[in-house]
């Protein structure tokens, strides 16, 4: 596995700084192992991962609602084990799961904003211009436990907007939002940051984090494998191209496994069912391979594509096999 | 100028809860019992000869009931917000556990006194007639308060324990039925009744509040017991305790 350190200086300002980390729910199994990072002010974090790797965990530890069982962790400057609720006065969170109160959808609102202490005209100001912004002022009246899950989303995300913050934790925010509203959403992430907002984003679309984020953390099995910017993991694997190719099922099993001993050149196979996603230096050697390997065993190729890195391969070389059903092959 | 963490949480819970299906249930239920049984159970007892209006001898037991219907408003807020995600969310938000269980004790308290002091108006518009007085509405009303706190803290220990939604609401319509119909609420603790149900009716914390809430009412002050009340407060401030270590105890993250 690639460990690219995070190449931040100690800086005792950084809104969010993690020191080998680790926390436990049982006492026997960890689920963060050793985290550390840091997020800079005014950046979009990203952390990236399987489920189970660690991130939710992470989010709730770094929000104040466990605490961890070692390392150090500073939140604004402030230790989340004796200033929890000076941190929680200045971050806003927005969870995985749906959380509303059994009203509409601008009382939901407004009762969020109460809470925050937001006076009543100032409530009314933000939460007309959250209902337009976010695209739910039809639905102000409805009850919240009557929208959809794509609505319940936004108005989850818009709620969160009512109060002032200055780092937002967005856990998985875009689960079940149509394209539009994804972009909506995370443009309006990107306005907040241009006013000097720290966003800390945990998603499994690496669209979005490719998109959003400045910086991204992979996570597996409670580590941070690769943090760095999402442009410095793209030139990683610059000079590398991604050949992907899909067999016939028949055939699939013996031809991926003679494509296994014939991958050179620093070729990596990851292969899922009858597909794979090669990693290689030298896409024409590859391509020769797998054509020249097709011909002799018989099998017929479905899709056969050559392309540039994404921060998807990066995520899945980082990751290694993901879980899926064959390893990924080291370079000979 | 922005409310304090105690009253903004205070504040959020009533309107929460103040939707009208929940007024139907919290006032309704008991304004039905006064109003059906009260003239019903008259009815029967007049054929019998008494010249005691039955109606009279229910009103400040459903007074004293009010303080189990607000301690279900504690349980099903506390309820609500673990299954709805709302107390994670209020848990990363500017307040600390031991202000929203507070949050939800006051709440509680405002329902009981709030919906006894409506059935008080019901009940003396049936009546047409009180002798209330102010020792009599001090001591109705701090017992009513009591019992709030009671109630609410032994919903809220069922709503801290229980883990599914049908045992939750099961458990939690045994309790009111067990609390309400094993206390003097409805009728005296009689000599008649079998031992069995008397010895329920004595560990029934609500029959302690149907009495001194019966005395505040029909101005008999004198015939309060103070070990009934301590002994309200004692058990009062345990089953907080329970209620406040089975709610810091659970793990608010996983759910």
């Amino acid at each position: 596995m690639n460990a690219v350190a995070d190449a931040l200086p100690d800086d005792p300002t950084a809104p969010i700084s993690c020191e080998a980390l680790v926390h436990s729910y049982d006492g026997r199994h960890r689920a963060l192992d050793g985290v550390s990072f840091r997020v800079r002010r005014g950046e979009v974090f990203g952390l990236l991962g399987r489920n189970g790797a660690g991130k939710s965990t992470l989010i709730k530890a770094m929000t104040t609602l466990i605490t961890p069982t070692e390392g150090q962790l500073r939140i604004l400057g402030l230790d989340p084990r004796h200033d929890g609720r000076r941190i929680r006065e200045r971050i806003g969170v927005v969870q995985q799961g749906e959380s509303f109160d059994f009203t509409s959808v601008e009382g939901n609102l407004d009762i969020y904003g109460m809470l925050w202490g937001i006076p009543r005209e100032e409530r009314a100001r933000r939460r007309e211009a959250l209902l337009a912004r976010f695209g739910i002022a039809e639905i102000r009246k409805r009850r919240s436990f009557d929208l959809s899950g794509g609505q319940k989303r936004r108005v989850q995300v818009a709620r969160e907007f009512m109060h002032d913050m200055e780092i937002l934790f967005l856990d998985e925010p875009t689960v079940g939002l149509d394209v539009l509203m994804r972009r909506t959403l995370l443009d309006s992430v990107r306005d907040e940051v241009r006013r000097g907002l720290t966003v800390v984003f945990t998603t499994h679309n690496l669209e979005e984090a490719d998109y959003l984020c400045d910086r991204v953390a992979v996570i597996d099995l409670g580590r941070v494998i690769v943090s760095d910017s999402v442009e410095n993991l793209k030139r990683l694997y610059s000079g590398k191209k991604t050949v992907d190719v899909t067999a016939d099922a028949e055939h699939a099993e013996r031809f991926f496994a003679a494509l296994r001993e014939r991958a050179g050149g620093g070729a990596t196979l990851t292969v899922h069912g009858t597909s794979a996603t090669i990693l290689t230096d030298d896409a024409k050697t590859t391509l020769a391979a797998i054509v020249e390997i097709a011909r002799g065993s018989g099998a017929a190729l479905e899709w056969l594509n050559v392309r540039g890195n994404t921060l998807e391969d990066v995520f899945l070389r980082s990751v290694g096999n993901g879980g899926r059903s064959d390893g990924a092959a080291q370079p000979p | 100028m922005a409310l304090p963490n105690l009253l903004r949480l205070i504040y959020r819970n009533v309107r929460v809860n103040t939707d009208p299906a929940s007024l139907i249930i919290l006032l309704g239920l008991p304004g039905m019992y006064l109003v059906f049984f009260g003239f019903g159970f008259s009815s029967l007892t007049s054929q019998g000869g008494s010249a005691t209006s039955y109606l009279a001898f229910l009103a400040p037991g459903i007074l004293a009931f009010q303080t189990v219907m607000a301690g279900t408003v504690a349980g099903s807020i506390l309820w609500a917000d673990r299954r709805f995600g709302m107390l994670a969310q209020l848990l990363v938000g500017p307040f600390t556990r031991l202000e929203y269980l507070l949050g939800i004790i006051v709440t509680s308290l405002l329902f009981g006194l709030g919906g006894a002091a409506v059935m008080l108006g019901v009940a003396v518009a049936l009546l047409g007639t009180t002798t209330l007085g102010v020792a009599g509405i001090a001591v109705m009303l701090g017992t009513i308060a009591l019992g709030s706190v009671l109630f609410g803290a032994l919903m809220l220990l069922l709503a801290a324990l229980v883990k599914s939604n049908n045992a939750y609401n099961s458990v939690q319509i045994l309790l009111i039925f067990f609390v309400n119909f094993a206390s003097t609420v409805f009728y005296p603790l009689s000599p008649r009744l079998p031992e069995a149900l008397r010895v329920l009716f004595v560990v029934n914390p609500l029959t302690y509040v149907a009495d001194v809430v019966r005395h505040g009412y029909g101005g008999s002050l004198s015939a309060v017991n103070p070990l009934e009340v301590v002994g309200l407060l004692v058990e009062a401030v345990v089953l907080l305790l329970l209620a406040t270590r089975a709610y810091l105890r659970s793990d608010v993250s996983l759910e």
